[in-house]
This record gives C-alpha cells, sequence and structure tokens, in this order.
C-alpha cells in the first residue's frame, strides 16, 4: 500500500517536471505520463520508500520543515552572497581563512550530503570534505561563529527530516 | 502604474543581478587562493542568477515557463553546490598528496 | 525591455571573458575547472536572459543542459585527474 502511493507521488511529481520542460505543450502529454510512470516504477525499484531511513520506514519529509528549512537556506544564501560582496569590495579585503573540522550528528545519506551542500552556499562556510561524520569546512573568516551556525543548520535539517535532535547538545565540541 | 512598478522593480532586480555577476568574478582577481575563489564563485554568481530568475519571471509567456525557469534555477543551485565542493575536496587532497601530512591552511 | 535584456546578456558576456582569462592564467588544474562551474552559473543566467530577449525558448533546454554538464565534467575531472577518491590515509 505505502509502495502504491508512493510510486503515485513520484509519477505525479514526474510528470510535473515534463510539464514544466516542454512549456505546457499538450502534444507530448501521454507520452510524457507513460515516462513518469516508467520512471517511477524503476525509481521505486532503485530507491524503495525508506531508503535513508534512520529506522527503516520512518523517514518522511516533514512538509512544516521542509518549509522552515527553505526559508533559513534562502535567507542566509543571499547573506552569504552579500558578505562575500562586500568582503570583496572593501580595499584591505578583509578575510582570514581557515579550516575546521567538525562531527556531525546527521545519519549518513541524504541528510549529511543536504547538510555539506547547503552550507557551501551559506556564509563563510565550503565543505571541502565529508568522510563518515567528519565533515571538513574551509572558513572565509575563522572569526564568524561557524560550528553554531552549523548546529542550527543542523537541527533545521533534522526537523525536516523527522529526525529526533540529539540531546547530547553539551557533549560535542 | 502597477505595470510601472513592476518594469522599475524588475530593471532593479537585473541591474543588481548583473552587479553581484561582475563582483564575483572581480572574486577571481582579488582572492589569492583557490579556495576563497570557490567561496566567491559560489555564493556571490548564485545570488546573482536568483536576481535574474526573478527579474525574469514577470517576462515569461506562460505559467509553466516560469516553472521551467525556476526548475533550471534549482537545477543550477544544486549543480553549483556539488561543484564547489568537489573542486575543494580536489584542492586539499592535491595539496595533501605533493606535501604529506597538514596542508598548509590557506 | 528587450534592449535592457540585450545589454545584460552583453554584461554577462563580458563579465564571462573576463574570468575566462583569470581561468586561462591558472595555475593549478583545479583553478581551470572553475571554468566549469563559472559556465553553470554565469552561462545559465545567459542563456536564460537571451531566451526571453531574442524570443527563442530553445535556449532555456541550453540553460538546463549547461547546469548538467558543468556539474558531470567537474565529477570526471575530480575522480580521473585529482583522483579523490583515493583515501587521504593511503599515503
Amino acid at each position: 500500500m505505502q509502495t502504491i502511493k508512493t510510486a503515485l507521488l513520484r509519477t505525479l511529481s514526474l510528470f510535473i517536471v515534463w510539464w514544466a520542460l516542454t512549456e505546457g505543450d499538450s502534444s507530448g502529454a501521454v507520452f510524457g505520463a507513460v515516462v513518469s510512470l516508467l520512471v517511477a516504477l524503476v525509481s521505486i525499484r532503485l530507491f524503495p520508500p525508506g531508503t535513508y531511513a534512520v529506522r527503516p520506514g520512518s523517514y518522511r519529509l516533514r512538509i512544516l520543515g521542509v518549509l522552515s528549512f527553505t526559508g533559513h537556506f534562502v535567507g542566509n544564501s543571499v547573506i552569504a552572497g552579500v558578505d562575500v560582496a562586500r568582503r570583496l569590495l572593501l580595499p584591505r579585503l578583509p578575510v582570514d581563512p581557515g579550516s575546521l573540522t567538525l562531527t556531525t550528528r546527521l545519519p549518513e545519506g541524504s541528510p549529511r550530503w543536504l547538510l555539506a551542500n547547503a552550507l557551501s552556499l551559506m556564509p563563510g562556510t565550503l565543505s571541502v570534505n565529508l568522510i563518515d561524520d567528519q565533515l571538513e569546512l574551509h572558513c572565509l573568516d575563522q572569526r564568524m561563529p561557524v560550528t553554531a551556525f552549523v548546529r542550527q543548520t543542523e537541527a533545521r535539517i533534522a526537523a525536516m527530516y523527522g529526525i529526533t535532535p540529539p540531546d547530547d547538545s553539551g557533549a560535542q565540541s | 502604474m502597477i505595470e510601472f512598478t513592476i518594469q522599475l522593480v524588475q530593471v532593479l532586480l537585473l541591474i543588481t543581478g548583473c552587479l553581484f555577476f561582475a563582483i564575483g568574478t572581480l572574486g577571481l582577481f582579488r582572492f589569492r587562493d583557490t579556495l576563497s575563489r570557490i567561496h566567491a564563485l559560489t555564493k556571490v554568481d548564485n545570488l546573482g542568477l536568483g536576481f535574474l530568475v526573478i527579474a525574469l519571471l514577470p517576462q515569461v509567456a506562460s505559467p509553466t515557463v516560469g516553472l521551467k525557469v525556476l526548475l533550471i534555477w534549482m537545477v543550477a543551485l544544486a549543480a553549483s553546490a556539488t561543484s564547489a565542493h568537489l573542486v575543494a575536496r580536489a584542492v586539499v587532497s592535491e595539496q595533501r598528496g605533493t606535501e604529506g601530512g597538514e596542508g598548509p591552511d590557506a | 525591455m528587450t534592449l535592457l535584456l540585450n545589454t545584460v546578456a552583453a554584461f554577462l558576456l563580458l563579465t564571462l571573458m573576463i574570468a575566462l582569462v583569470r581561468i586561462w592564467l591558472g595555475p593549478d588544474p583545479a583553478d581551470r575547472m572553475l571554468a566549469s562551474q563559472l559556465f553553470g552559473t554565469t552561462g545559465v543566467a545567459l542563456m536564460l536572459v537571451l531566451a526571453e530577449a531574442q524570443a527563442m525558448p530553445a535556449l532555456r533546454d541550453v540553460a538546463l543542459v549547461l547546469a548538467m554538464l558543468s556539474v558531470l565534467a567537474i565529477a570526471g575531472f575530480v575522480t580521473r585527474v585529482v583522483r579523490i577518491d583515493r583515501s587521504p590515509a593511503d599515503d
């Protein structure tokens, strides 16, 4: 039952993408619907529902979490662009680059990669390496409060995936 | 009146977008190390692309075209973040490979 | 508006060309690979603006292909030239 629901949802999403890519041209709609269905079936085979589950079957995107993360992401990527632009336009070029390695608390798979990729578009951080749970960041300015910011982004991603946030917040360095 | 306001906003957004692209290119020249250059290229250029996309949205022929432009924007964002990570990883592994042990900080 | 869009397109082309000079100076291969990322953003912006200015919807497909190819080119580069797949503990 869950599988059929996921298959239908994926077919619908793919068809919306098809519809946008063909700019609403109706002549290809039937073909697009068939392709969407086939791709959805293949995707079910390759990525069964709950592939990235923390506990199998428990993983589902939370709508509110997605909205909250999107807001956080858009706002901060604007700040990031303006911040780098401001530094570049100042004659003395106030940067102090360095690297920093953190231990991420997100589970393996898409949550971790989303964190790494999102941080590259956020103020002052660029993800350089991700080996197991060790996330190496390049910081444009070491004086910025990078760790606190990463923790905040991490919490948003955890909420979005419906992962219970780890309560040992004081135990990490 | 409303049409005029929209056009004014569009013009401002287009100019802002161009400014950010220019600053991104400036970053390629002003920053001394490759990793900092990636910062400039990724963040500043993506913001420029964002402004241009929003400026173009009222201009498109139909809502589906608008949706397509938004889709392209999202693909470009994901592509840029992934590229930044991969090139940064290549730079760091190159540094560690040639010098052995810890690479320099910058 | 069309005139403005054409000016924007010309300006984007100019920044792209200036950036390519920097890429040409290198010196590292990784520095040069930034050209691919550059086409992934500036190139996409240029195509989207031109699609409106010249009323050529096909250019939007070009933009999409540019965005996707830019990341594939870099993925090819980092796995074949620099070999990031080697773990740092190996040597």
